[in-house]
């Protein structure tokens, strides 16, 4: 048999082709990969331990450099934790209010994965034209709440502006926008590419007991055929309200991965269109004063984040501030499937397949 | 979840007792520490994976909250276990729930509790070699953390 030379390939923490500062450590032998180890925690700014020592009321703008592409979700969970365990009820234009910034927030998450997987896999357009879209969002997102990226719009109770005059066509405008492109643009960019197709189908395919197996939940989840959404299988906010699908494909391979995403693109247009329709007008947030205290209690709070289940584990004592606070972040499980997804395929799939789990180290970090 | 509950009450008796949870969110106490993986052997029947692991510092006293939760519908189980800090350690049950594995790492690597068994029990999110773990109430900042650059050498 032929002697093939082994080389270690350090691929990261700061790498072009890398999502963040994640570094994956390869064992290479010509062109396949035969052993895959991830290395984590180069963005690890303590969270958690930040949350213990501030005011409910001001951690926020941490939650927001946590998963930094979906900053409003990450509010929106903090906002409902802190809620649910303060007994603290949200007035109904609220909870529609959360549910129209929360999906938003999930479509520029999205049009970031479908960008940043393009230029994984050669596609600089595709880049282009994802943020070009993902751009128009941005500057609802501004109008509404005077950040871009960290908006810092929820607080304990509600909102802290009310939706500008006006916004609602704006909104129902670049929603049109991107739905034209999203289906029907970018297929001739992705769906109907032919090196986009050979490159993606049948590559690092994820099978539903590799799905159970680590924990893996989200679209990543659903691409395998897993049919569980959290908006579904337990209501928060306004989703019971609302009628939409939950897009499944059932192959786990890379394409479907992208395909579940585009999908739930859609879905969201659809959402914050019933959302602005049926929003009734009254008061935008609950008055809750700025520093309170919260008796002893756990509680336990399940969102469906753009990259899946995100949770909070909140412990309190009877004071101002968290005894503990625990995230539980989607992205922490699904990397631990690279370690078994990396083995016996080629160097260049292996960033599809990272692209493909679109991670973002903030969260995985915390 | 009910058959579960009636279940585990038989099995255990006096080692675990429920405390009243909120909706949808069952917590059971533990007393023997020692029983941990014989009671994830029962929980898999039913849930699919660890949700997450929480460990509280209530020194001198340490609490696990181990929350399990399955794909078919919106359950969550919470376990909870007292672990003493004389006696920093427990049972790994990342052979039973496969999704254990990194939290465990993750509780090693910011309170420093052992998991017994556990096929691969090193830091994760933190340096190998940083001094201390910082998720611990008694956790200080001096001066070894404040000059820690990570190199082996002296500037």
């Amino acid at each position: 048999m032929e002697h093939k030379e082994r080389i270690r390939l350090n691929i990261g923490p700061v790498h072009p082709a890398m999502h963040g500062v994640l570094k994956l450590i390869l064992d290479v032998e010509e062109d396949t990969i035969v052993k895959a180890q991830t290395e984590l925690g180069f963005l690890h700014r303590s969270s958690e331990k930040i949350a213990e020592s501030r005011f409910f009321s001001n951690y926020y703008p941490i939650m927001d450099k946590l998963d930094y592409v979906s900053a409003l979700n990450m509010e929106i969970l903090y906002a409902s934790t802190v809620e649910k365990a303060a007994n603290i009820e949200i007035p109904a234009r609220a909870i529609y209010m959360r549910t129209i910034m929360a999906e938003i927030q999930r479509i520029m998450s999205h049009l970031i994965f479908i960008g940043s997987f393009g230029e994984d896999i050669g596609n600089i357009t595709g880049f282009i034209w994802a943020l070009r879209e993902r751009e128009l969002l941005m500057n609802v997102v501004e109008k509404i709440s005077g950040g871009r990226l960290a908006p810092m719009y929820m607080c304990n109770g509600g909102m802290f502006y009310d939706f500008p005059e006006g916004i609602d066509n704006e909104i129902l405008n670049v929603l049109s926008t991107i739905e034209n492109k999203v289906s029907h643009e970018y297929s001739a960019m992705f769906t109907k590419n032919q090196i986009f197709i050979s490159r993606t189908k049948g590559i690092g395919v994820l099978t539903k007991d590799m799905i159970k197996k680590y924990g893996i939940t989200g679209p990543i989840a659903r691409a395998s055929g897993i049919q569980r959404d959290l908006r579904k299988v337990s209501p928060y906010l306004a989703y019971d309200k609302v009628e939409f699908d939950v897009p499944v494909a059932d192959a786990g391979d890379t394409y479907s991965r992208f395909i579940v995403r585009t999908k739930e693109i859609l879905e969201s247009i659809k959402i914050i269109r019933q959302c602005l329709k049926d929003i009734p007008p009254g008061p935008y947030k609950t008055v809750v004063p700025w520093v309170m205290r919260i008796p002893k209690k756990d509680t336990f709070v399940k969102q469906e984040s753009p990259r899946g289940e995100m949770g909070i584990f909140l412990v309190t004592d009877g004071s101002d501030k968290p005894y503990r606070l625990k995230l539980r972040s989607p992205t922490f499980f699904a990397l631990r499937a690279l370690e078994e997804l990396l083995v016996n395929i080629r160097v260049a799939d292996a960033f599809a397949i990272v692209a493909s789990m679109d991670p973002v180290m903030g969260e995985v970090d915390r | 979840m009910e058959n579960l509950s009636e279940k585990l009450k038989n099995e255990f008796k006096k080692d675990i007792e429920p405390i009243a949870g909120q909706d949808n969110l069952m917590i059971i106490k533990l007393n023997k520490k020692s029983l941990i993986k014989k009671l994830s052997w029962e929980i898999k029947r039913y849930f699919d994976l660890l949700y997450c692991l929480t460990v509280v510092d209530y020194a001198p006293v340490f609490e696990l909250n181990y929350v399990f939760s399955n794909y078919r519908n919106n359950d969550v189980l919470v376990i909870k276990v007292n672990i003493d800090q004389k006696d920093f350690n427990i049972d790994s049950i990342s052979d039973i729930f496969d999704s254990a594995n990194w939290e465990e790492r993750e509780a090693y690597d910011l309170f420093g509790i052992k998991f017994d068994g556990h096929p691969d029990l090193r830091r994760i999110l933190l340096p190998e070699d940083w001094p201390g773990h910082p998720m611990k109430k008694s956790f200080k900042v001096d001066d070894e953390i404040r000059n820690w650059t990570g190199l082996d050498m002296k500037f």
